[in-house]
C-alpha cells in the first residue's frame, strides 16, 4: 500500500508545501518593506530592465518618492500597482501579472511539467507491469533435461 | 485509465493548443512599442504647478482654452539639441495664435544651465522647472524629449517619446485643436 501510494503522497506534500509559501499571506510588512517590495516589481521607466530600487534615473527617484507617498496614504500594494500600470501600462511590471491571459504565463509551464512527470509515471509503471515470461512445462523439462545431460558429462 | 497516454498526449497537444491561440491573440503586440505609446492620449491631462525661470508659477489652468504643446526636455539632452531647431521654426510659425500655448518643462536639470541655454537659444516659449520631477511622472514620461498635444479642454490628444520634427509638432498642434 505506502509502496503503491507513497510517491504519490510525497509529490502531493511537496506541491501542497510550494503552494502554501507562494501563497501564504505575508502578514503586516512595515512600510518600508512594503515601499521596497513595490520598487523591485517596476521597470524603471526611462532604463533598459532596471527595476525602480536599483535605478538613480529621476523617473524612478520621482517613483520611489510617490509610493512612499502612497503608502502614507493608506493605498494598498495591489492600488499602487494598478496605478502605474494605468499610468504606463503593463510594461512597467518586471515580471508578467498574474492574472488574465498574463496568468498562463505563470500556469503553462507547471502545467506542462506536471503533464511530463505523469507521463513519465505512466512510462515507468507499464514498463514495470509488462507481463513477466513465465516457464511452461516443456520449459521445465527442457532444462531438467539439460541438467541431466551435465550432470551425466561431469560424472 | 486504459490509455493513460493517450491522455498525457491529448493533454500535451491541447497545452500547445492554448499557447498557439495565445501567440496568436499577441501577434502584433509588440512590448517594446508598448512601452513607448503613451497611455495618457484621451485622457485628461495632469494638473501641474511649477516654478518658472523669473520666480511665477506655470500651471495647466495658464493654458486652459488654447490648443498646447508641452515638451519635456533638458540642456544636456543631444535628442533634444537635434530637435530645438523644429521646436524653434514651430513656435516662430504659431507665437501669435491667440488660441496657443508651449510649455518647456525641464527635466532633471540645473536651474543655472537651463537659464543659460534660453538665453543663448533664445527660447521664447514658457519654461517650467520639475525639480520633483512630479510633472514628469505625472505624464508618465519615459526620458526626453516628449511631446504632448493637450486640447483647449484639457485632454490629451497625442504624445511621442523621442524628437518631434516640425511636420509632426504641426500635426500634434492639429490634432489638440480638433481634440475637444
Amino acid at each position: 500500500m505506502i509502496r503503491r501510494w507513497g510517491p504519490w503522497i510525497a509529490l502531493g506534500v511537496v506541491v501542497v508545501i510550494a503552494l502554501a509559501v507562494v501563497l501564504w499571506p505575508h502578514g503586516d510588512q512595515s512600510s518600508a518593506a512594503r515601499a521596497q517590495d513595490l520598487e523591485t516589481q517596476l521597470k524603471c521607466p526611462e532604463c533598459q530592465g532596471l527595476s525602480v530600487a536599483d535605478s538613480q534615473a529621476p523617473t524612478s527617484r520621482a517613483i520611489r518618492s510617490d509610493i512612499k507617498r502612497r503608502i502614507a496614504a493608506g493605498q494598498s500594494d495591489e492600488q499602487i500597482r494598478q496605478a502605474y500600470i494605468d499610468k504606463y501600462g503593463d510594461s512597467i511590471l518586471l515580471a508578467p501579472e498574474d492574472s488574465g491571459v498574463s496568468l498562463l504565463v505563470w500556469i503553462l509551464p507547471v502545467v506542462v511539467l506536471a503533464l511530463g512527470a505523469t507521463g513519465i509515471v505512466f512510462a515507468l509503471r507499464r514498463n514495470r507491469d509488462e507481463p513477466h515470461l513465465r516457464a511452461t512445462d516443456a520449459d521445465e523439462r527442457l532444462v531438467e533435461r539439460e541438467h541431466r545431460v551435465e550432470d551425466t558429462v561431469d560424472g | 485509465m486504459k490509455h493513460p497516454a493517450r491522455i498525457v498526449a491529448l493533454a500535451v497537444a491541447l497545452v500547445v493548443v492554448v499557447l498557439g491561440v495565445v501567440l496568436a491573440l499577441n501577434v502584433g503586440n509588440d512590448p517594446e512599442q508598448d512601452a513607448k505609446q503613451s497611455h495618457l492620449v484621451g485622457k485628461a491631462a495632469p494638473a501641474f504647478d511649477l516654478p518658472n525661470l523669473s520666480g511665477g508659477r506655470v500651471t495647466l489652468a495658464d493654458v486652459a482654452g488654447k490648443a498646447t504643446i508641452v515638451n519635456f526636455w533638458n540642456s544636456w539632452c543631444i535628442p533634444c539639441e537635434q530637435e530645438a531647431p523644429a521646436l524653434q521654426q514651430f513656435y516662430a510659425a504659431h507665437k501669435d495664435d491667440s488660441d496657443f500655448a508651449m510649455i518647456g518643462i525641464v527635466r532633471d536639470d540645473a536651474t543655472g544651465d537651463v537659464r543659460t541655454y534660453v538665453k543663448d537659444n533664445d527660447v521664447g516659449w514658457t519654461i517650467a522647472l520639475d525639480p520633483q520631477n512630479q510633472a514628469a511622472l505625472d505624464f508618465a514620461t519615459r526620458g526626453q524629449p516628449e511631446t504632448y498635444a493637450i486640447s483647449p479642454g484639457g485632454t490629451v490628444a497625442a504624445a511621442k517619446y523621442g524628437p518631434m520634427s516640425s511636420g509632426e509638432l504641426e500635426t500634434f498642434l492639429a490634432a489638440a485643436r480638433a481634440s475637444e
